[in-house]
């Protein structure tokens, strides 16, 4: 779930880990009252410092998409569907903009773009 | 009650003519992950060295975990886990003779965790040092300070000649132990990627000074290659530390330190016309950094 985090971006590792699991939640991908892995598990596992980790909890229960139970560790909380949908909606528009950003970097112009995304998705429903 | 669990002010130390650590002021938090960074020969081993009494320094002072080093060594190594950068152990002994002889020096051992990262680390018993691999005199190595469970973690390239397989394992067991306690982890390294993942905090040591010493985000943030079109014509102060300039005929690279979101506006006022604000990761922030600190000082 986490091969994405790249410590070399300018985005805060936190932030990455946190972004990542809210979109998780948002999917379903890790349904309401499922419990998250623990911060040991998690900083061991895609080797980041445990303080990253627990900050990414903080922020995450601070908003509402977490729950941390005395004693038991973290869970997903039950999402609304319009809280799921801004948040997908939020996810998206973050990966197009690293097309953009990319793609201007590149010299590709808007119709580039078009051109290759009707190409890759436009024909399907 | 320390907030520090290293601290040194004005450190100087002189082995010979050619190199010396000079007024080296290094403040490690209690429960941070401080990256020690530097180039080859920058004076870091000597400095770990420095630390754990492996060398007097010649003025300075030296606290860790609150006591006063070297003064109050024995107590201070008995809560300290230190790797060194050659492995020291006899090459006759066994891996279990090794994790043995090791663990009598520290009576709050923790044989079962010991015994557990064997098993995970897969490190045959009876295996002789002398025959064991790169890797696995690496795993062996942490296994001995982590099962001490160490108030501090002295670590002096953990990884280095590692492959990236053994590289995983050692990391994931240190940050394994992290979460559990309050542990404060001193590790040099070059390998800048791998501090990067794991610090929160940077201290970036070179020929013998620190060069700088700060928050990792801040480190990271605070660090911008910026490209003018337009370039002022006349500088004065800055709100940033500039570290260093490039000039082509069409435009001028910058590279700051301090740098914060707002300071654009004072490219505006001076008449500059700021292109692109580039984000550095840290293993370029630290290359800027050194080329700056090396640079010969204008006026």
């Amino acid at each position: 779930m986490f091969r994405h985090i790249d410590p070399g971006s300018p985005i805060p590792l936190y932030v990455q880990i946190a972004n990542r699991l809210r979109v998780a939640v948002a999917t379903g991908e890790i349904p309401p009252s499922a419990p998250l892995p623990s911060v040991r598990q998690l900083a061991a596992e895609i080797r980041v410092n445990p303080a990253t980790v627990v900050q990414a909890y903080r922020e995450l229960e601070h908003e509402g998409i977490v729950e941390s139970r005395q004693g038991a560790g973290t869970f997903a909380r039950e999402v609304s569907d319009s809280k799921k949908g801004a948040e997908r909606h939020r996810e998206a528009r973050r990966l197009v903009r690293g097309l953009v950003t990319q793609a201007s970097v590149l010299g590709l112009t808007r119709e580039d773009l078009e051109h290759a995304w009707k190409s890759e998705i436009g024909g399907r429903s | 009650m320390t907030t520090h669990a290293i601290e040194t002010r004005d450190l100087c130390y002189r082995p010979g003519p050619g190199f010396e650590i000079r007024d080296l002021s290094i403040k490690v938090r209690q429960g941070a992950i401080y990256g020690f960074l530097g180039p080859n020969g920058a004076g870091k081993t000597t400095t770990i060295q420095l630390l754990l009494g492996l060398r007097r320094a010649r003025s300075g002072s030296i606290s860790i975990l609150g006591l006063d080093a070297p003064r109050e060594l024995p107590r201070i190594l008995g809560s300290t886990g230190y790797v060194p950068e050659r492995p020291h152990l006899y090459p006759y002994l066994s891996v279990a003779e090794a994790i043995r002889y090791h663990g009598a020096f520290y009576p709050g051992f923790d044989w079962s965790y010991a015994e557990q990262l064997r098993k995970a680390f897969d490190l045959r018993e009876g295996a002789k040092l002398s025959r064991v691999s790169k890797g696995e005199m690496g795993k062996l190595m942490i296994l001995l300070v982590l099962a001490q469970r160490p108030d501090l973690l002295v670590l002096d390239e953990p990884t280095d000649g590692l492959d990236p397989v053994v590289r995983r394992d050692v990391l994931s067991a240190l940050l394994d132990f992290c979460s559990q306690g309050a542990a404060t982890v001193f590790i040099s390294s070059h390998l800048v990627h791998e501090l990067e993942r794991i610090c929160d905090w940077v201290g970036v040591l070179d020929r013998g000074r620190l060069a700088a010493e700060l928050p990792m985000n801040a480190f990271k943030n605070g660090i911008k290659r910026i490209r003018l079109g337009r370039a002022p014509s006349l500088v004065g102060d800055t709100p940033f530390v500039v570290i260093s300039q490039e000039r082509s005929a069409l435009e001028q690279v910058w590279v700051v330190r301090g740098w914060q979101p707002t300071m654009v506006q004072w490219f505006d006022g001076v008449g500059a016309e700021v292109k692109e604000i580039v984000d550095l990761d840290l293993e370029d922030g630290f290359v800027e950094l050194l080329r700056g600190a090396r640079a010969p000082q204008e006026g």
